[in-house]
């Protein structure tokens, strides 16, 4: 114990060391809390959004009334599983909210459909516990009851009717989850790198500590032991106030503070707290430790790769042979671990790489103040190497991140409104005939001044794949119109809209073309209802919402006893009204309870849970640079001042105050910005592989890869600002007296 | 040039240093330290002064002060008859005042050679004769070393050449042998005697030793003063 004592007594006479390595471990355990709190919600939220837009049962009465709390009780009465779904536009307002009651929605568990209601609390807008819905001051109002699936015979005023907001958006959502994940495990690297800088300083701080012990004669290994010992009593320390502390952030970060303070009196929220912690709490200890043995395996590295000289290579080489991976990876675990080598390489070869800079400064410079600058420069780079690698990654990710969510949001905007494109969605119903609806379409709706609409009808086909004869879904259109051909198409032949319309060729999604390596004018053996069609691919269109291969055709192709297992109109009107429309759907199919859906709501309902996910990935990647600002300031302060001594003596040699703290900003202004520029390459190289590698690999088709260079300038003007924080932290310190180094100090080649 | 200004008129006229009534106190209330208590000297220019005393008497203070990196708390300071309270402090110590300390002089980014440079540059002066100044102080052979890479010794031989090199009119030595053993410090107290003398400019020198004091023209002890 008394080594123990010895090797914390250290921290007894520098306790703003200790306060310093204590607090950059408070926040990676934040840091890392919230991640993993942000991407539960995230995940969370996406649920619901994907919940919202599936296709469910929902009871409709007979007549054609609207439902009221009264046929609710009545069904849960007939012990039927049904759940309330009260859609309300609060007055003066322009958006939606939906009320859902998740006690009623237990009866769902066991089913996916519903069941991340169950029981959860709602995550944000636009769901809203049903009771507070129901508060609100409506300007429109409307309940639905949705029916869990196999439920069993209803009363005979009522009926069940198809419900759906929107088309699927399962892979889309999905895709974002995986990127998220992919994110995360970088999140989780780069508050290893931290924790290891952290620690690394603390040792460095107590060398003098270590000789005294080692003259003492306390072999290595026991101090080794003993400082792990200190390193998880640290951890102990500030494990549970940064995991409070990370939750604390992500509640402000994920629904602003007001939130919070209800949060924290709401059971509910609470309740889901807990859920939270374990994971974090052991993922850190994990790390902790991984940063602690690192000590143990560096020397196995250092023997296998001998001399200093070779390191470079064996990085270049690293990076080059990742580089070949992620170009060549068929497999996704094979593309992560190429990721990974290359995101080593660069951590590996930076430093590296600022210290040639640094060499070459101090050759190219005539002048001894400048040499003195560069070689400065290059000190601090080696000495902040981790923070700084650190630094690099968070601002890559960012970037990334920056990029995803923004390519995400858009491609997400642009599918909705291709699959939304007109105003109005109107379902066939069961048994209807739509051949009426489009007679009559056609005969009042001529042209787009009166309005646009086409008929859509889905059903399944089979393809001829080399030898064998594969499924496929069909998506026929009559007519191909404006509706259609804004559709932004990834390959195409000339004309291919009108081609298409005469029934002289297909379309095809991504998926399937991926899947068979279909490019643009091959042909294609479709078998619909027997009938044998061989085709020319006209254009392959970008299509997000499900794995499934989609084959898109002309109406007028289809053969009359093709099995049509979904119809639909969707309408634009223009100076024919809407309502003389339906009334005239419902007179000619005589149903008076028709499904008429209002695209332009949905698509906003939509946007808006996803904007709620893109927030809480952007409130994420904010929360690691911030962290990684943070401990690059710490480190190059706590560094710095070990340095002071030096800049004291340009004071000593006749330099102002004003001169010297010009001289630190240029310094710190020159680390954080080189990082900063380094981080651009490779953060364009993550959206790179996460948008063009990792997603057509897990889901067969491709984001659209899109850069934001003024997000660089603000990357680049947030680099600066770290930078200038740090020099002005100096400043203060350069008005205190200076400690001379010691001698042993200062002829250890590290200061150079 | 302290050589031209030994052999000029104003000589007679100025001291290069003179000092009157310096008071200086670290802390306050009951954990004040008087160091300094109406200390008072002149200094001609062109001469050396040693100041003894035990540790902790306020010789580094002194220095300090006379550098315009301390401000003192009471008392004049005059600098080739300059009032310390209005003097351009940094302008001195670039062009007219040599600091060296007991170790630390040198910037470890930088060699020998370049460490000389950087200062003679700082003071405006040529850097084409920073070669010779460590020639000069028998070191001319390790001017692309680094300061880690040379001895103690030759590392205070080094600051020495970097202080010669700015042509300086004052130097301010605070134990500059203090950390060398007994040969090597009295070749390098060689070396700045004779510079000191061949150069003309003033010296002030703190130290422990009575032997390297007596080679000084003056001797002020702060020992016996900072009781009163
Ligand atoms: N910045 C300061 N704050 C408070 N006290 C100080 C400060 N600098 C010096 N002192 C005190 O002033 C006194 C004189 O210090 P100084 O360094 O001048 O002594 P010294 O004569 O040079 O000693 P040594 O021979 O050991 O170098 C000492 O008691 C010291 O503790
Ligand atoms: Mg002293």
């Amino acid at each position: 114990m008394t080594v123990f004592t010895a090797l914390f007594s250290h921290y007894r006479r520098h306790p703003w060391q200790g306060t310093a390595l204590a607090l950059l471990m408070l926040l990676a355990t934040a840091l890392w809390t919230g991640i993993h709190h942000l991407t539960s919600q995230a995940r969370d939220s996406l649920g619901q959004s994907e919940r919202l837009v599936e296709v469910r049962e929902q009871v409709q009465r007979v007549d054609g009334a609207a439902l009221t709390v009264e046929d609710f009780v009545l069904l849960r009465r007939q012990g039927l599983c049904v759940m309330p779904w009260l859609e309300v536009l609060p007055e003066g307002q322009s958006r939606r909210v939906i009320g859902v009651d998740p006690l009623a929605a237990l009866c769902f568990q066991g089913q996916a459909d519903v069941a991340s209601f169950d029981g959860q609390p709602l995550v944000g807008q636009p769901f809203l516990d049903i009771a507070d819905a129901a508060a609100l001051t409506a300007a429109e109002q409307q309940l639905f009851l949705i029916l869990a699936a196999g439920e069993g015979p209803l009363p005979s005023a009522y009926r069940t009717a198809p419900f759906a907001l929107s088309p699927d958006t399962g892979q889309l959502g999905d895709s974002f989850l995986l990127n998220l994940d992919a994110l995360s495990v970088l999140v989780l690297l780069i508050t290893g790198l931290l924790l290891r800088s952290v620690y690394l300083l603390s040792l460095s701080q107590r060398r003098d500590s270590f000789a005294l012990l080692a003259r003492l004669g306390v072999s290595g290994r026991r101090v080794r032991g003993h400082l792990l010992l200190e390193l998880l009593c640290l951890a102990a320390l500030t494990l549970i106030p940064g995991i409070w502390l990370g939750q604390a952030l992500a509640s402000v970060l994920e629904g602003g503070f007001t939130n919070v303070m209800e949060g924290l009196f709401d059971s509910r929220q609470l309740a889901t707290g807990g859920n939270h912690w374990r994971v974090p709490a052991l993922v850190m200890t994990v790390l902790l430790l991984a940063v602690a043995m690192v000590d143990w395996l560096m020397p196995m590295v250092a023997r296998a790769t001998p001399g200093n000289r070779l390191r470079p290579a064996a990085a270049t080489l690293l990076v080059l042979v990742g580089l070949a991976g992620v170009w060549l990876a068929n497999a996704l675990w094979l593309l992560f671990v190429a990721l990974a080598l290359v995101l080593a390489g660069i951590g590996w070869l930076m430093p590296r790489g600022l210290s040639l800079l640094s060499g070459a400064g101090v050759r190219a410079s005539a002048q001894p103040g400048w040499r003195w600058w560069w070689a400065e420069f290059g000190v601090l780079c080696r000495r902040l190497a981790l923070p700084l690698v650190a630094l690099q990654f968070s601002l890559a990710m960012v970037l990334a991140v920056q990029a995803l969510v923004i390519t995400f949001e858009d491609t997400f905007d642009r599918w909705l409104s291709q699959r939304l494109s007109a105003d109005v969605y109107v379902q066939v119903p069961e048994g209807a005939d739509s051949a009426l609806a489009a007679n009559w379409l056609t005969e009042h709706l001529p042209s787009a001044d009166e309005g646009l609409w086409h008929h859509v009808q889905r059903g399944s086909g089979r393809f001829r794949h080399g030898q064998a004869w594969q499924d496929v879904d069909i998506f026929a259109v009559t007519p191909v119109g404006p509706l259609m051909t804004g559709w932004g198409l990834l390959e195409q032949t000339s004309q291919p809209w009108q081609t298409l319309a005469s029934g002289a060729g297909v379309m095809v999604n991504e998926q399937l073309a991926y899947r068979l390596g279909l490019s643009v004018g091959e042909e294609l053996e479709l078998v619909l209802a027997e009938q044998a069609l061989k085709l020319p691919v006209l254009g392959i269109y970008p299509d997000y919402g499900r794995p499934a291969g989609e084959v898109l055709i002309a109406g007028q192709i289809l053969p009359a006893d093709f099995e049509v297992t979904f119809e639909s109109f969707s309408i634009s009107p223009a100076s024919v009204p809407i309502e003389t429309i339906t009334d005239a759907l419902r007179a000619l199919w005589a149903e008076p309870a028709l499904t008429i859906r209002d695209n332009r709501a949905i698509q906003d309902l939509a946007n808006r849970v996803f904007e709620q996910t893109f927030m809480l990935t952007r409130a994420m990647t904010v929360l690691t640079l911030a962290l990684a600002a943070v401990a690059l300031l710490l480190m190059g302060w706590v560094f710095l001042s070990t340095r002071l001594w030096y800049f004291r003596l340009l004071e000593v040699w006749g330099m102002t105050k004003a001169e010297i703290f010009r001289k630190l900003l240029l310094l710190a202004l020159a680390v954080t910005l080189s990082a900063a520029a380094l981080a651009l390459p490779l953060g364009v190289g993550l959206t790179w592989v996460l948008v063009q590698h990792i997603n057509p690999l897990a889901f067969g088709w491709s984001l659209p890869m899109a850069v934001y260079p003024v997000f660089w300038l603000e990357l680049l003007a947030l680099a600066l600002l770290i930078g200038g924080c740090i020099a002005l932290l100096m400043r203060r310190q350069l008005g205190r007296p200076a400690v001379r180094p010691s001698v042993t100090g200062s002829v250890t080649g590290e200061e150079r | 040039m302290g050589g031209e200004l030994a052999n000029g008129e104003n000589v007679k006229v100025h001291s290069a240093v003179n000092v009157s009534g310096l008071r200086k106190t670290f802390g306050q209330g009951d954990s004040a330290v008087a160091v300094l208590s109406g200390l008072g000297f002149a200094l001609p220019a062109g001469s050396s002064l040693a100041l003894m005393g035990r540790s902790g008497s306020g010789k580094s203070t002194l220095l300090n002060i006379l550098c315009g990196l301390e401000q003192a708390d009471a008392g004049t300071v005059t600098l080739f008859g300059a009032d310390g309270r209005t003097a351009d402090w940094p302008c001195l110590r670039r062009e007219r005042i040599g600091v060296v300390f007991q170790e630390a002089n040198l910037m470890p980014t930088l060699s020998l050679l370049d460490n000389v440079r950087f200062r003679a540059a700082l003071a405006g002066q040529p850097e084409t004769r920073c070669q010779h100044w460590l020639e000069v102080l028998d070191i001319g052979e390790l001017g692309q070393r680094f300061p880690d890479q040379v001895s103690g010794g030759q590392r205070q031989r080094a600051a020495l050449a970097m202080a010669f090199a700015m042509a300086p009119d004052l130097i301010l030595a605070d134990e500059p042998t203090g950390s060398l053993d007994r040969n090597t410090a009295n070749e390098v107290a060689d070396e700045l005697f004779r510079l000191q003398a061949e150069t003309g400019c003033s010296l002030i020198l703190a130290t422990h030793d009575a032997e390297l004091a007596a080679r000084c023209q003056q001797t002020l002890d702060l020992g016996h003063r900072s009781g009163g």
